[in-house]
């Protein structure tokens, strides 16, 4: 198992569109993945339970990988998080 | 057709969302939240209902890869993307197995509690700011719902359909049925949904208040989509005079295509040049359809407003992207943020004459942070636009404030110079011409700028001292007044010493005729909201430059709004 902190660097967090991202990395991988924030754990491959951490800027998450490709999985995990989700533009509502 | 009694004509107004007029049946659309059971189920019928749950989960998703498919805007297929990545989402098949194999819900009903659950404690954790995130959320519960409740939303073909509000999702859903027209209850016209609606084309009618209360299914109405007016059972004499409307606009549609591919330029071969006032990439579908010629007032208000995120320089960036893209080979003025101080600090930013207040450049050269960003923004973009970008600046009232934003402007070259990033350095500066003391002194101010753009909007408030917001003294409200004829003369002549090019970005530019004034006085670039762009370039196109400069020289001329109208409906009727 492995466990690894990431910073969040994104001006809009772990919002809608970086929590579909990250999960769908994160289900191209055999390893159960776990993410940590405030007391709070969820499925890594859930984009509801991602969601439900309202990660912002700044939050420093606890990645716990657990399975036979974890290395690969922290590492593509980390850089896409550290990229900052290579955020483009998302138009709001109203 | 209908001979009862309670069949009167009526109508309803709303906000406009997309112009185009359509008569025919309505088609009432209810978003299902439908009663979910309350009964328990048999350990025996668990099975049938995860079964029935797994069924739901894969119509869904292949009706939202088939709307994937059939669209082409980027944050639409974000969204649809979203929600197939619930679709998917391992946690909630567990809990939803979980919740009818163990506590013995019927599968509704388990849907139901389940996503009550998420929805919770996102909006605990998240806030307001989560709001629009939210309703995809339960939007994709209640597509789940409506399949295993197998109800058909008696949605028919070339219906128009009338709803309380309408998700994006929906309303591409809708357009894949042929849907005549659209009338809501809720939301304005920037609302995401009306903004879609737009660029398909599909004439709407939002904000009604009351339009679920008052139709039916089945009923005839007439939507007009040019002013947000509905006329529900609509006698003969009514639907005739619109079935009339709908011909001509017809004709004009078919005649506006071929018409927008010839020059711009009068009968007498004056050229002129014919641009769009945009706030999204989506507007762009109309304005390229009709030749703009690129984006002479690129909106960037609500693109701060509706995120708290727009400190994000790669999101900005990629916007400006987005709209040059599309715009290719045309020039794109983008407008600095031009709000007041209440929209970014609340109600300490409250003032009480606020268009009159801390706006436009003057907060932004106090702000500089924000100013600092979006310049850096604008001027990172140009790296792979040269000569495409030009910047506006809003509310400018003095001198001194240019040569203050020149600065910073320079500063952010250097900084963006310095890390090798390889710029236009040759952004032109452009000043709204908005506060009568800079209309007045034009020429000082030309000095200063490389091009000026009338905003006839704030300037026509401002000059004549009438709040447009006022609903009151609207009557005293017109663009068309005299005194506006005469500033907007001293501004062309102005900028023509100065070798200034001077545009009009106001509505006043949308007006065939009031067009065909400003041309008279000089000015041949107009930018207007895209959907106007045909008529005014008919009208353009079919005079001489001759006749339009006594056009204006008769406006100049005028003494009183009367005389105005009369000049206009002259002009108009002199064929």
């Amino acid at each position: 198992m492995i466990k690894k902190k990431v910073t969040i660097v994104n001006d809009a967090g772990l919002h809608a569109r970086p929590a579909a991202a990250l999960v769908k990395l994160a289900s191209k991988f055999e390893s159960d993945f776990y993410i940590h924030l405030y007391g709070y754990k969820v499925n890594g491959k859930s984009i509801l339970g991602v969601m439900t951490l309202a990660a912002e800027k700044g939050a420093e998450l606890e990645l716990e990988l657990d399975g036979p490709d974890e290395e690969e999985a922290t590492e593509a995990i980390t850089e896409l998080i550290a990229d900052g989700f290579g955020e483009v533009y998302e138009d709001g509502n109203e | 057709m209908s001979n009862q009694v309670n069949n009167t004509e009526m109508y309803i107004t709303g906000a406009p969302a997309c112009p185009g007029i359509v008569i025919g049946n309505t088609s009432l659309y209810q978003r299902a939240r439908p009663h979910v059971s309350d009964t328990q189920i048999t350990d025996d019928e668990t099975e049938v209902h995860i079964h029935k749950f797994y069924e739901a989960l894969d119509i869904a998703e292949e009706e939202l890869e088939a709307l994937l498919e059939n669209t082409d805007m980027e944050d639409l297929a974000d969204l649809i993307e979203m929600q197939i990545a619930i679709l998917k989402d391992p946690e909630l098949h567990n809990r939803i197995e979980q919740e009818i194999s163990a506590n013995n819900k019927p599968v509704d009903a388990a849907i139901e509690s389940i996503f009550r659950n998420y929805l919770q404690v996102i909006s605990e954790n998240h806030g307001e700011t989560f709001q629009n995130k939210s309703v995809d959320i339960s939007d994709i519960r209640d597509r789940l719902l409506q399949i295993i409740h197998n109800k058909r939303d008696d949605i028919k073909e070339g219906a128009i359909l009338v709803a309380r509000e309408l998700s994006p999702r929906e309303v591409i859903s809708f357009s894949n049925r042929n849907i005549k027209g659209l009338i809501t209850d809720r939301g304005g016209a920037t609302s995401h949904a009306a903004i879609i609606a737009r660029s398909m084309n599909i004439p709407t009618v939002v904000g009604t208040q009351r339009a679920t209360e008052v139709i039916n299914s089945d009923d005839e109405v007439v939507l007009d989509g040019r002013n947000g007016e509905v006329v529900v059972h609509p006698k003969d004499e009514t639907r005739e005079k619109y079935k009339s409307l709908i011909e001509q606009q017809f004709k004009r549609q078919a005649d506006f295509e071929s018409l927008c591919k010839k020059p711009n330029e009068t009968s007498d071969g004056k050229t002129f040049s014919l641009q769009a006032n945009i706030e999204f990439a989506e507007e762009l579908s109309i304005a390229n359809k009709y030749q703009a010629e690129g984006v002479g007032l690129l909106r960037t208000e609500s693109i701060y407003l509706s995120r708290k995120h727009f400190q994000n320089i790669p999101q900005q960036v990629a916007f400006y992207k987005s709209i040059l893209e599309l715009t290719t080979p045309h020039q794109v003025t983008i407008r600095l943020f031009d709000v007041g101080g209440d929209k970014f600090f609340g109600d300490e930013g409250k003032e009480q004459n606020p268009f009159l207040g801390w706006r436009g450049i003057r907060m932004l050269l106090e702000q500089p942070e924000l100013l600092k960003n979006q310049l850096r923004a604008i001027i990172k973009t140009s790296e792979d636009f040269f000569g495409r970008i030009r910047i506006l600046v809003p509310m400018v009232s003095t001198i001194d404030e240019i040569r203050k934003l020149k600065d910073i402007i320079s500063e952010v070259q250097n900084e963006l110079l310095n890390e090798g990033i390889d710029i236009d350095k040759d952004i032109p500066l452009g000043l709204m011409i908005e506060v009568p003391s800079v209309a007045l002194k034009a020429d000082l101010f030309a000095r200063h700028a490389d091009f000026l753009s009338i905003g006839t909007n704030d300037l026509t408030q401002y000059v004549l001292a009438v709040d447009r917001g006022n609903e009151r003294i609207s009557n005293l409200y017109d663009q068309r007044h005299p005194a506006i004829w005469r500033l907007i003369k001293e501004v062309a002549e102005a900028g023509e010493c100065n070798g200034v090019p001077v545009s009009v970005c106001g509505e006043l530019a949308s007006d065939p005729i009031a067009a065909s004034c400003l041309m008279g006085l000089g000015i041949n670039t107009l930018s207007m909201n895209a959907v106007v762009l045909p008529s005014v370039k008919q009208v353009l196109r079919s005079n001489s430059y001759i006749e339009m400069q006594q056009l204006a020289e008769k406006v100049l001329a005028a003494e009183t709004m009367d005389d105005i109208d009369n000049i206009f409906s002259n002009w108009e009727t002199k064929e």
